[in-house]
């Protein structure tokens, strides 16, 4: 395969909405991560200036909501986009349709997560093991928006909020819904450590500048794969 | 011939209590007490944080509240060798001194008189003559003709609905009832003044404690700090409001409970020689006046009586494994090592094993196992615990202020000294320690202030609060005088959480079914002491001697 | 203490004064029997009702409970509780306060029941243990799922006083083993009026019967069904100790210096912004103060399964099951040091099993380096 002269083709994989998507989301997950684990267990202030003076608490939160808005809408755009964005970006590479993608993902499983020998087939977006992460990830997206939200209605008048009042009732109360709302933390904190571990470790052994694509929006894609996809 | 009643409900208690009893020449013959509800908190809290307990336990009762959280964090700060800072002690004082007169209160107005004071003749009183003679018993202030007229009408309008509300039904009119209808006004007058008042006395718990019923409690002290120049803790103006709420409680007992207490036990002094029953009491004393550690500063002595032997009061050693024991011969539980054995509370087992009677039912099987309570024996003997116990055990060991304050009462009533081995006795007693706990609630009170002015603000030792400090094993016994008598949890930990919590409780001694000898409990005891029943339709005497012990089931089963 | 005239008159009272005669008032209750489909001792039954129904009748069941419901019920400060038993309604069935006991007192139940079939407003205080054909609550020899069937079938609506009665509380926590209900779960097709807490503020209790007696109709509930009234705020949306909660000042530990400035007490485990109740708005006993401001955490006493929703003084989350140290931050990040450990393997393993394939690049980039040196 690797014979002397091998020809790359670039290939535009991330379109300038996905990628602004992705850098916001991993900006405001990042901000909602730091701040609501402050939130759930703030530092120790020991402080003389009267309560009127400070507001860092309320800022804490503030920020955390502003980012959940930002995150909510952002996630919306996302999947609207995954309706009219170009192939890569479509919804169907999250949601296994058929057996191919099941196979694929087991090819990949087997090669990258569990280094079996054996053929590599690189794709040129998303691999079907990464597409269906992302799935996951939506689910826990919607599952941290709903949570929140449902936790936020009763801090809110705003009609937007107040759609999620019945999330508390489901939950069991309060208490329940905030439990899992910060335990739903981890699986962020848990997901973006494999992630970015992950984009390098593609980057390193398929040399296709994957940490890059995320920035300029093409990868680089060895001819015979190209031919290969387009047939 | 014999007959079998059953009362079940028993009202005017806490909780679910049946007795059954056969009734035989106008006498209890034989008497079964039951507890027919329960929870088994002691599985619950298993596994649980021990700081945690006393929430969980102080929801055994909402009657005597607080109680069980406090005897619940004296057990953890037991295990984990913590000492409160002594306002803490005092603050607990004073919240126990509160439950005291607000028990003892509502339970003499709105839980027992109605055994004594008929209301239906009460509409005949002479509002005139009842206000004479409340103004000869009393400096009450309201006690005027126009008072108890206005009380009268009201009651008129009241019966006169035809809906009696809680009064329907009663057994009005029994020759039982004993009191010239100017008494029973009074009576009547008293249980909605006390109505009124007892949401007053609670208050206390409210400033320290957050709210009542349930205040709050702390493991190594209380929560509610003392910061004389700060605004949002225990100040100045907090400690005035405590101050003028103790002073109405004690008003109110001594002008109000006191005199109305002896208004009606002279025409009932038949009741001093019946239902006294076991004849052995036990205390295991409480209000520390130098720490929970030092039982010899208690105000409330320890100690036991056996057979109404007053010259001798043993002692009590909760942590000796020969000395409380509860059985469950008759209970609907069963032990790992067969069920004719006791076991001391720090091994104890609450595996619950219902073998009675499907629902709905006529009768208990009273041979088997009839109850939810355990049936609790200090080395074997059964005991009575409550206020009488208490007076007797602070009486025989020669106290002065129990002395003073029972051989005056004993002079007024013309009654001897074995006149408290009865339903009479157990109701006086819990009159006359209220009188004292109103007392020494000012004496703690003064104690606070003292401390405060003297620059120790301390409310918390929270040196092991955290768990980390623990040792891997402790085990602990917190004990109180209740209301209702002596209460003890015994705790054990293990890996910073409860390996066995068991609670036993005041009503858990006194109603408990029989035991592996066939021994019967208080209840019993004292219903098959010369209780008499002149109709068995309206067993109001059974009752009578049953309220005198202010059952509560919920804490009894827990 | 003269008695308030504040005595409602009966419907028969207010026909008579408009000036109706009691002829009037016979046709227009077989007027009303036919009207309902009742038969010819319907109408006796109705007049019965309309002469004598001044107070509305109420029978207060009691399972498994501490009877904190009923205590906190007697502190009401407004109204006070002399004035509802004797002049607002008629509390024909109480275990707590009933003269009558035994059979007397289940008759007097058997009588409203009868005679106000329809129309009597049941309370419940307590769950109802359903375990074992229901034997861990008798009552007169009957099973508490048994009284509760009974008692509700005539019930106008019911009212599920405190958290035993509204979610089971402490007697459902962790393990259950009595299997304790609470009411909404056992009885279907009533109104049911949740006055959660453990207990519920006395106000409030008198509050939600006062608005009955008062208004005529039930008060508007929530979507899990409180009233509106005491329980659409949080403690925390009305605690005054926010301000430090918002300043990030908070009690680090009990009778610490922040303790004793009142700062708030998230960190030692309160519960209040997870908690729907009026605490801070009417407080306890007659506006004396409330949890917090005697300066320990909401505890969470109004709100379902507050029980089993990890220690009090801790704030964070903790999940059942887990033993009481492990929250899901200990977890997590348990996860997270398997995760960076599993990372790292993978990274070795890569440099190993894929050696030829980065080998191949490596040396196809080092080629096309020489190439460009040369
Ligand atoms: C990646 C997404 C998110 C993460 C990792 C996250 C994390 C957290 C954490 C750890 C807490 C503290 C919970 C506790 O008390 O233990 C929290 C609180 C909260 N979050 Fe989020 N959150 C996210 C998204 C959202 C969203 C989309 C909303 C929607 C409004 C939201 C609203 C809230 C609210 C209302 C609180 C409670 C704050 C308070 O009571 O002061 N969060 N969050
Ligand atoms: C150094 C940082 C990061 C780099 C270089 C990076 C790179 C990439 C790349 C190359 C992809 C495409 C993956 C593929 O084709 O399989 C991607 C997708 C994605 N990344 Fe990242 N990422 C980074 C950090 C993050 C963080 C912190 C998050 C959020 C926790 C995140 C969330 C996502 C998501 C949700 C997708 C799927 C995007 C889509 O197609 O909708 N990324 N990222
Ligand atoms: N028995 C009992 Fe209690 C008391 N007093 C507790 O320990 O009532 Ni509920
Ligand atoms: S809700 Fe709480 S206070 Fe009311 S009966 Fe139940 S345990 Fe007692
Ligand atoms: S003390 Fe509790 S309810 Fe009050 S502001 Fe702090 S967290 Fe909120
Ligand atoms: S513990 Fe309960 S009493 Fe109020 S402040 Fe919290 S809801
Ligand atoms: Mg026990």
């Amino acid at each position: 395969m690797k014979k002397k002269g091998h020809y790359l083709r670039r290939v535009f994989v991330w379109q300038l909405p996905v990628r602004v998507y992705h850098w916001l989301n991993a900006l405001v997950i990042v901000a909602l991560c730091a701040t609501g684990y402050l939130i759930g267990s703030p530092p120790a202030i020991m402080s003389n200036v009267e309560a009127s003076h400070r507001y860092l608490f309320g800022i804490i939160r503030f920020i955390h909501f502003v980012a959940a808005y930002i995150f909510f809408f952002n996630f919306i755009f996302r999947i609207y986009w995954g309706f009219v964005g170009n192939k890569y970006a479509d919804w169907k590479n999250f949601i296994p349709t058929n057996k191919k993608y099941f196979q694929q993902m087991w090819e990949v499983l087997k090669l990258d997560i569990f280094m079996m020998k054996g053929k590599e087939n690189p794709s040129i977006g998303h691999n079907a093991l990464a597409g269906f992460t992302y799935f996951l990830t939506f689910i826990a997206f919607l599952i941290q928006c709903i949570t929140g939200f449902g936790l936020y209605a009763s801090m809110t008048d705003w009609w937007f909020a107040d759609m999620f009042v019945w999330v508390s009732n489901v939950f069991g109360g309060d208490f329940a819904l905030r439990n899992w709302h910060h335990a739903a933390m981890w699986f962020f904190i848990l997901f973006a450590m494999v992630h970015v571990y992950l984009v390098f470790y593609h980057d390193y052994v398929e040399g296709r500048g994957e940490i890059s694509s995320m920035g300029g929006g093409w990868k680089f894609i060895e001819e015979e794969v190209f031919e290969e996809e387009k047939a | 011939m014999s007959q079998r009643i059953v009362i079940d409900p028993i009202t005017r208690i806490e909780g679910h209590l049946r007795v059954e009893a056969e009734i035989k020449d106008g006498k209890v013959a034989q008497a079964y007490s039951s507890g027919t509800m329960v929870r088994l908190l002691e599985e619950i809290l298993k596994g649980r944080d021990p700081r945690d307990a006393w929430a969980f336990v102080g929801r055994v009762c909402g009657v005597c509240t607080s109680v069980h959280s406090l005897a619940s964090v004296r057990s953890v700060e037991d295990a984990l060798d913590i000492v409160i800072p002594p306002n803490a002690e005092l603050v607990r004082n004073i919240m126990f001194c509160t439950q005291y007169m607000h028990d003892h209160v509502v339970h003499f107005y709105h839980l027992h008189a109605l055994d004594w004071v008929d209301i239906v003749s009460a509409l005949s009183a002479d509002p005139k003559k009842t206000s004479e003679i409340a103004q000869s018993i009393s400096n009450y202030p309201k006690s005027s003709p126009g008072y108890f007229s206005d009380l009268i009408a009201r009651l008129k309008k009241f019966v006169d609905s035809g809906q009696l509300g809680i009064f329907a039904n009663g057994y009005w009119g029994h020759p039982a009832y004993k009191l010239p209808p100017e008494i029973n006004l009074i009576g009547v007058a008293h249980y909605l003044e006390a109505l009124e008042w007892q949401k007053e006395v609670v208050k206390i718990h409210t400033i320290f404690g957050g709210k009542n019923p349930h205040p709050n409690y702390l493991v190594g002290g209380m929560a509610c700090s003392i910061g004389l120049d700060e605004s949002s803790v225990i100040n100045a103006e907090r400690l005035a409001y405590v101050s003028d709420l103790l002073h109405q409680a004690k008003t109110f007992i001594e002008q109000v409970y006191i005199p109305d207490l002896l208004a009606i036990a002279p025409y009932y002094l038949d009741w001093a020689s019946i239902g006294g029953g076991l004849g052995n009491y036990l205390s295991y004393g409480d209000l520390p006046t130098n720490g929970y550690r030092d039982p010899l500063s208690y105000k409330f002595p320890a100690g036991a009586i056996l057979n109404k032997d007053i010259s001798k009061v043993y002692e009590v050693d909760l942590r000796n494994d020969a000395e409380v024991q509860e059985f469950v011969t008759h209970s609907w539980y069963d032990y790992a090592e067969g069920n004719e054995k006791g076991l001391h509370p720090w091994k104890g087992e609450s595996k619950i094993n219902y073998t009675g009677p499907k629902p709905p039912y006529e009768y208990l099987d009273v041979e088997q196992k009839y109850s939810y309570l355990k049936t609790p024996r200090w080395k074997g003997h059964a005991m009575e615990v409550g206020p009488l116990s208490r007076m007797l055990v602070g009486y025989a060991k020669g106290i002065p202020e129990y002395k003073d304050i029972v051989d005056k009462t004993l002079a007024k009533l013309g009654a001897p000294i074995t006149a408290l081995f009865s339903t009479l006795g157990r109701t006086a007693a819990r009159g006359l320690e209220s009188v004292l706990v109103a007392q020494w609630a000012l004496e703690f009170y003064d104690q606070l202030i003292a401390n405060i002015r003297n620059g120790d603000s301390r409310m918390a030792n929270t040196e092991k609060f955290n768990p980390d400090r623990w040792e891997k094993q402790a085990q602990g016994v917190g004990h109180s005088e209740a209301p209702r008598g002596a209460l003890a949890h015994w705790i054990v930990i293990e890996d910073k959480k409860i390996k066995n919590y068991q609670l036993v409780v005041p009503t858990t001694w006194n109603a408990s079914p029989r035991d592996f000898e066939g021994k019967m409990s208080a209840y019993e005891s004292s219903l098959m002491d010369n209780t008499p029943v002149a109709n068995p339709d309206q067993p109001v005497e059974i009752l009578r001697t049953i309220h005198s012990f202010d059952p509560c089931l919920a804490c009894s089963v827990h | 203490m003269a008695a308030p005239e504040n005595k409602r008159p009966t419907y028969y009272e207010e026909l008579r004064q408009r000036g109706y005669s009691r002829r009037d008032f016979m046709k227009f209750c077989t007027m009303m029997a036919a009207y309902l489909g009742l038969e010819a001792t319907g109408t006796a039954q109705i007049a019965n009702t309309l002469l004598k129904t001044p107070r509305i009748p109420v029978i207060w069941l009691h399972f498994q409970e501490c009877t904190c419901c009923s205590e906190s019920f007697i502190r009401s400060s407004h109204p006070i509780v002399a004035d509802i038993l004797l002049d607002k309604l008629s509390l024909d069935y109480t275990e707590t306060l009933m003269a009558a006991s035994g059979h007397a007192a289940e008759a007097a139940k058997e009588k409203t029941m009868k005679d106000y079939y329809g129309e009597y407003v049941l309370c419940v205080e307590g769950s109802v243990p359903v375990d074992n054909d229901g034997v861990y609550c008798c009552i007169g020899g009957k099973s508490a799922i048994q009284v509760l069937e009974e008692a509700a079938a005539g019930a106008k609506a019911i009212i599920a006083w405190g958290s035993c009665a509204c979610n089971g509380c402490v007697q459902a926590a962790y393990p259950n083993p009595t299997g304790a209900t609470p009411i909404h779960k056992l009885v279907k097709g009533k109104p049911i009026i949740k006055v959660p807490g453990c207990p519920p503020i006395g106000e409030v209790m008198a509050g939600v019967l006062v608005h009955i007696i008062t208004f005529g109709r039930l008060p508007e509930l929530d979507k899990v069904g409180r009233p509106k009234a005491f329980y659409s705020k949080r403690v925390h949306d009305s605690c005054y100790r926010r301000p430090y909660y918002d300043a990030g000042l908070f009690v680090e530990s009990f009778d610490d210096e922040n303790a004793k400035k009142g700062y708030c007490l998230y960190k030692v485990g309160c519960k209040g912004p997870m908690t729907y109740n009026s605490c801070g708005i009417i407080k306890w006993n007659d506006g004396v103060s409330y949890p917090i401001q005697s300066g320990h955490g909401c505890i969470g006493c109004s709100e379902a399964n507050f029980w089993d929703n990890g220690p009090l003084y801790r704030q964070m989350a903790s999940f059942p099951g887990f033993g009481i140290e492990s929250n899901a931050d200990k977890v997590g990040m348990v996860a997270a040091g398997v995760t960076a450990a599993g990372i790292a393997v993978h990274a070795i393993a890569t440099n190993v099993r894929k050696k030829k394939l980065v080998d191949d690049l490596v040396a196809e980039g080092k080629e096309s380096e020489k190439e460009l040196k040369s």
